[in-house]
């Protein structure tokens, strides 16, 4: 059956606004999506680290609790702000995401009861280790390993998606919803891209409480900027094996696009890449002068380039596999003018509101306070 | 059929219905509950009542774990879900309201985030800013549901949007305002019902029974008023829409009945809370809660019952059928599946035709494509319940299928398909119950008859044209049925024997006379 038997036809809608106002609200959506999620699961992932360094007569109980305070606000923080690039990838994809989605349907139904009970582990976690003797570790090692299948699974989803000539096969084999894309080449190496790099971000995390504890108990401090500095320069080098597997596992002709084959690509690979590489130098410099400066804005200024150029990489990608059956062409558009005003108007005047609830309860102040100390 | 199907053994309309009822419960809990929040707290300062203050502060942690973490999972849930289910309505739901949805995201960040610093802010915060946070909550929270409930009521009635495809048209629908009212009374009683849970665990009796006075605040006159605001909302859906509660569709009739059962159950549960406050166990708080969630559940239940066959009103059926022909509509509305063949127009199927000795393998694909969304053979909606009650034999499905709209109200869309997949279709439905022609043929009361065969389009109304329209002469009407499908084309070519007819006249005869006498009268939509 040739794969176009199959991609099924769009709805009679046109798109209400243009092409590029839902790509840029995607990618846009995406990058802020990907930073949430990166600071709970790379926070959960170091909050065990710390954890079970600290039983192993090692200090960490404290960052552990510190970074545990903070999930329950990440996780929905990750949930919240994935809803629009889940809106926006079906406004433009949804042909392609709600097939891999069937295809994939318990599995990705499974996903809800997942991220319903790592969410409540963590508020567990969350509230118990501010008590003496609590026993959290196992709840969270449990919440943490709910996380890690979930973006699993939506590795598994988002491949599924962009490869439209492995569906039939899948399907017809089971039309219950019992698949995965395992036999996916590029899936473990995209997988791991995504999960090192939430390590890397967990680890700036730590430097942000560093940063945040530096002048009211600069040991503590200093362990954390260690601590999270660490994390991260092994992270990121870990990076550089798994953005090479992930780049060697992809199709020639994509492949090539990134290696000079598209000057969009290559660039955005290419600043990526000393990004990288320029972030590991600064943080070790940073972290043998003990510069909190150079490791709180610096890395993480150059870090959000990296991020942002990742993010179109990650978009060119999608286009590049689909580019037999998805053409920004095929849309009809007709521009909503009586909403879309209105939705702007909201969004800005939402975003207003959102950093003044920040101001007025003190995140930006002195006080430094965390959200992280529930009532 | 565009979309591959998921196949959920135990139905997929259930599944869909367990998570929207799960979510719906708590979600109305998360708009009541947070106007709820602010008002206990301005009325805990303003007397000074510090055990009061102290019991909304565990309270809010209550509410958050509730509705922040289940409330926004399972509201996630329903979107995951419906697009599993039905990806071409979620499709069209996506195109035409994005912006809807949104708004509606932005508000619900800002609901999120002022939820947890309200939380989080009762030790940190000075009172006015601390309720201000509150405020914040509960307006977005709100505006998020105003949302939603455009979306919502446009999917039960569409209104002039089916003709100008306009966003606003289709958002302030007919049934916008009422549902909205409806639905907001159903979330302030739900804050009161929410309360009463966490109420019932004090000790101290005179802080308990002060809580669960004021719970009940909330829950008596807010369920006083869900009659009034029920008797405008139904005035607003079509008619002939909500006939389906009055009878003719079962699962309608059943849910409606339960909801106003349930309603007034949980009314005088609210009002029992009042005898003796001091002494409210933590069981009888939740056999209210309990009793409000069979209420909720079977409102919802009855919307979507009464929907049916659409998904979208007068634009798109349940099983992703368009029902006109429109352009862009991929070659999916009824009328050009029913001239290509089902199993030709359909993307994702092993079989594209109805192979010679294998009608029943093609049935069930037909099964699958057509009917799956809303059916089962034995599970959720499982047809052989309904097949044996009928005691339908092969052929008799097949004539049956031609008229499937006109049964029960017009509940179900109509097959779509040649007739040889019709066939085929009935091939297999027909394995589903085996029933052999002798015992289709072999009722010989009239009742009988009238059940198996004309009840599903004919209800017992005057207003029937079975009823109104068949000769009262005996010996007219026993030759008038002779020979059905020339009385209306899409009756089903039925031959009945003599006997057969004559015994169905009489029956008809002793109905019609009964309901000279003073039964009631039902419209229908597929009439």
């Amino acid at each position: 059956m040739m794969q176009t038997d199959v991609i099924p036809a769009m709805d009679p809608n046109p798109l209400p606004a243009a092409y590029w106002v839902f790509k840029l609200l995607l990618i846009v959506t995406f990058e802020l999506h990907i930073v949430a999620m990166n600071l709970m699961l790379g926070g959960g992932v170091l909050a065990l680290a710390a954890k079970w360094r600290a039983r192993n007569g090692g200090s960490g109980d404290r960052v552990s609790m510190d970074i545990a305070k903070m999930l329950p606000v990440f996780l929905p923080a990750t949930v919240t702000l994935g809803i629009a690039p889940l809106l926006f990838v079906q406004v433009l994809y949804g042909q392609f995401f709600y097939s891999s989605s069937i295809i994939m349907a318990w599995p990705w139904f499974l996903v809800l009861v997942f991220l319903t009970i790592a969410y409540y582990g963590f508020y567990y976690v969350s509230y118990r280790s501010g008590r003496q003797g609590g026993k959290t570790g196992g709840v969270l090692l449990l919440s943490v390993a709910l996380v890690v299948v979930i973006g699993f699974l939506f590795s598994n989803n988002l491949t599924l998606s962009q490869t439209p000539w492995r569906w039939p096969g899948k399907y017809f084999a089971n039309p219950a919803g019992w698949n995965l894309n395992l036999t996916e080449a590029t899936l473990v190496p995209r997988f791991l891209h995504f999960f090192i790099a939430a390590v890397a971000v967990g680890g700036l995390l730590l430097v942000f409480l560093a940063l945040a504890n530096w002048r009211r108990d600069k040991e503590y401090a200093r362990q954390l900027l260690q601590f999270g500095g660490k994390a991260f320069m092994y992270a990121t080098m870990a990076q550089f094996v798994a953005g090479i597997l992930f780049l060697v596992s992809l199709p020639r002709e994509i492949r090539m696009l990134y290696m000079g084959d598209s000057p969009l690509a290559t660039t955005l690979l290419l600043v990526g890449v000393t990004g990288g590489i320029g972030a590991i130098f600064l943080m070790s410099d940073a972290l043998r002068k003990e510069n909190i400066r150079a490791a709180a804005y610096f890395v993480p200024g150059i870090l959000a380039v990296v991020i942002v150029c990742m993010s179109i990489m990650r978009d060119v990608l999608r286009d590049a596999y689909l580019k037999a059956s998805f053409h920004p062409g095929q849309f009809a558009v007709k521009t909503q003018w009586t909403v879309l005003p209105l939705f702007l108007a909201l969004f800005v005047g939402g975003v207003i509101l959102w950093l003044v609830m920040l101001k007025r309860y003190g995140l930006f102040g002195s006080k430094g306070a965390s959200p992280g100390n529930p009532g | 059929m565009n979309y591959p199907i998921w196949d959920v053994t135990f139905g997929a309309g259930l599944l869909i219905a367990l998570v929207a009822v799960c979510h719906v419960f708590v979600s109305h809990f998360a708009v009541g509950g947070g106007l709820f929040l602010v008002l206990t707290e301005r009325r805990a300062r303003r007397t000074n009542d510090a055990a009061l203050l102290g019991w909304l502060k565990a309270h809010t942690k209550f509410f958050v774990l509730v509705t922040v973490v289940f409330g926004a999972i399972s509201g996630v849930g329903i979107w995951f879900t419906i697009a599993l289910i039905s990806p071409t309505a979620t499709s069209n739901l996506i195109h035409a309201y994005v912006w809807g949805w949104a708004i509606e995201w932005v508000f619900f960040f800002v609901e999120i985030t002022a939820a947890l610093l309200y939380l989080y802010g009762w030790d940190k915060l000075e009172a006015r800013l601390h309720e201000w946070y509150g405020w914040i909550y509960f307006i977005a929270a709100f505006a998020s549901m105003v949302i939603i409930n455009g979306i919502i009521t446009f999917m039960l009635t569409s209104g002039g949007w089916v003709k100008n495809h306009e966003f606003w048209t289709g958002f302030f629908n007919p049934t916008f305002y009422p549902s909205l009212a409806f639905r907001f009374a159903i979330a302030l009683a739900l804050a009161g019902v929410y309360a009463l849970i966490t109420a019932s665990t004090q000790k101290e009796e005179a802080l308990k029974a002060r809580l669960v006075r004021w719970s009940a605040r909330w829950i008596v006159p807010s369920l006083a008023v869900l009659p009034a605001l029920g008797w405008w909302y139904v005035r607003k859906i079509p008619a002939e829409a909500w006939a389906d509660a009055r009878g003719p569709v079962p699962t309608a009739t059943y849910f409606a009945t339960m909801a106003v059962v349930l309603l007034a159950v949980t009314f005088a549960l609210g009002l029992l809370t009042l005898v003796r406050p001091g002494r409210m166990p933590l069981a009888f708080s939740l056999l209210v809660a309990l009793t409000a969630f069979g209420a909720m559940g079977s409102f919802e239940f009855v919307r979507e019952a009464i929907r049916k066959p659409y998904v979208i009103a007068n634009y798109l059926y349940a099983n992703s059928m368009y029902s006109a022909k429109i352009p862009g509509d991929g070659g999916f509305s009824v009328d050009e599946v029913g001239a290509s063949g089902i199993l030709r127009a359909a993307k994702w199927t092993s079989r594209h035709d109805v192979a010679k000795g294998d009608e029943a393998a093609a049935g069930r694909e037909i099964f699958r494509l057509e009917c799956g969304s809303c059916h089962t053979a034995n599970a959720y909606r499982g047809v052989r319940s309904y097949l044996a009650m009928r005691q339908w034999d092969r052929n008799k499905i097949q004539a049956m299928l031609g008229g499937l709209e006109m049964m029960h109200n017009g509940v179900m869309p109509p097959f779509a398909g040649t007739d040889e997949e019709r066939a085929a279709l009935a091939a297999y439905l027909s394995t589903i119950e085996p029933v052999s022609a002798e015992a289709a043929a072999a009722a010989s009361d009239g009742e009988t008859i009238y059940e198996q065969n004309c009840s599903m389009c004919h209800p017992r109304s005057a207003s029937d044209p079975l009823f109104k329209n068949l000769p009262g002469d005996p010996t007219k009407a026993v030759n008038a049925l002779k020979d059905l499908t020339s009385l209306f084309p899409l009756m089903p070519d039925l031959k009945f024997s003599e006997p057969q007819r004559t015994a169905l006249v009489r029956r008809i005869n002793e109905m019609r006379d009964a309901m000279r006498s003073g039964n009631g009268a039902q419209g229908g939509k597929g009439t």
